[in-house]
């Protein structure tokens, strides 16, 4: 399994994706202290950690979790802070296409982001198989490591952090840091724009309604302004 | 909040888009491929939903629309280090600086 060709692949992955992971770090502590201060024990908010293993759906749900929203209002929320992976999961398909079925299903649980971002090109290009995997395999696995012992950082100096910092707003601020890159085309900034005061307009709905009238509106508005304005919102 | 084992549900319901989504055609391992409009309206969803969880935390106040509070101020300092540098730290210290500054410096 550890052959040649997987461990240059998964020193060329672990490469291209080590700088972007150390952005991973403050995100991961946030998660952690935002997982304590919403009420869950440390057991279960590593629990939630290794079960969700996704940031923006851990995030996205807490505040829905403390107010005791609807298991289907959660459930329908993180399906659609996950969606973008099912892009990513299609883009990338093509790569997994000969590795076995337990291989996908635990390569699916890996898939984040980042190295989708830096190595999907590199992945569907390589004609090596035992490659791909070592190339995936490297920066996902550290991807999942620093993931969970800065989150259990989070999750355990939360204690120690004072309660009357507001530091449940780094949530808030995570969620931008995440949400200000994607705005760099025109359409997906209106997206955002619509997406937001849709939901701030529709508050007023029973059972945070609001916030899935909110999002179909943005959705709406960034395919309509996409539509408009030609191709040229693509980003480059 | 629900306690115990509905809680426990819950994070494994939530769990389980993770892996729907994640695995939605790597897992299939077919040449299964979506809709090219339905694709593109897609990316959206992302911006959208991170949008919908943001603006009301730091557009409303008390359950009204109130856009002088020091969330918001916050909020545009996170966008400015967001956009003018690099640093990740960056943000967050930001952001929380000029919150607190506002908050307990100023007691708004």
């Amino acid at each position: 399994m550890f052959d040649d060709s997987f461990k240059r692949g998964a020193a060329e992955g672990f490469r291209a994706f080590l700088p972007l992971s150390v952005g991973l770090i403050p995100w991961a502590v946030v998660t952690g202290v935002a997982m304590r201060s919403i009420g869950l024990s440390p057991l279960e908010a590593m629990g939630m950690n290794l079960l969700v293993y996704a940031g923006t759906a851990q995030l996205g749900t807490l505040p829905l979790i403390a107010v005791g929203a609807p298991l289907w209002l959660l459930v329908l929320t993180a399906l659609v802070l996950n969606l973008r992976f099912v892009i990513f999961s299609a883009a990338l398909a093509p790569a997994f296409a000969d590795a076995s079925r337990p291989r996908r299903v635990f390569s699916s649980y890996l898939l984040v982001d980042g190295v989708f971002a830096v190595l999907s090109e590199r992945l569907l290009r390589a004609d090596d198989a035992r490659w791909r995997w070592g190339c995936f395999l490297a920066p996902s696995l550290w991807c999942w490591l620093l993931w969970q012992i800065f989150t259990a950082v989070g999750v355990f100096g939360a204690g120690i952090l004072p309660r009357d910092w507001s530091l449940e707003f780094m949530a808030t601020i995570a969620l931008m840091v995440m949400l200000v890159p994607m705005c760099a085309t025109r359409p997906m900034l209106v997206a955002a724009l619509v997406g937001g005061l849709a939901t701030v307009f529709a508050r007023g709905l029973p059972l945070k309604l609001g916030m899935i009238v909110g999002i179909l509106a943005g959705i709406a508005a960034g395919f309509a302004a996409e539509r408009w304005q030609g191709n040229s919102g693509r980003p480059a | 909040m629900s306690q115990g084992f509905w809680l426990w549900l819950t994070l494994a319901a939530i769990g389980s888009t993770t892996i729907l989504t994640r695995g939605s055609f790597i897992i299939p391992g077919e040449r299964a491929r979506l809709p090219a409009p339905l694709q593109r309206a897609l990316r959206y969803a992302p911006a959208a939903a991170l949008a919908a969880l943001v603006a009301p935390d730091v557009l409303l106040a008390d359950g009204g629309f109130e856009p002088f509070n020091p969330k918001l101020a916050a909020a545009i300092v996170v966008i400015l280090a967001c956009t003018r540098f690099r640093n990740p730290w960056l943000p967050f210290i930001g952001g929380m600086a000029v919150l607190l500054l506002l908050r307990k410096g100023l007691g708004l």
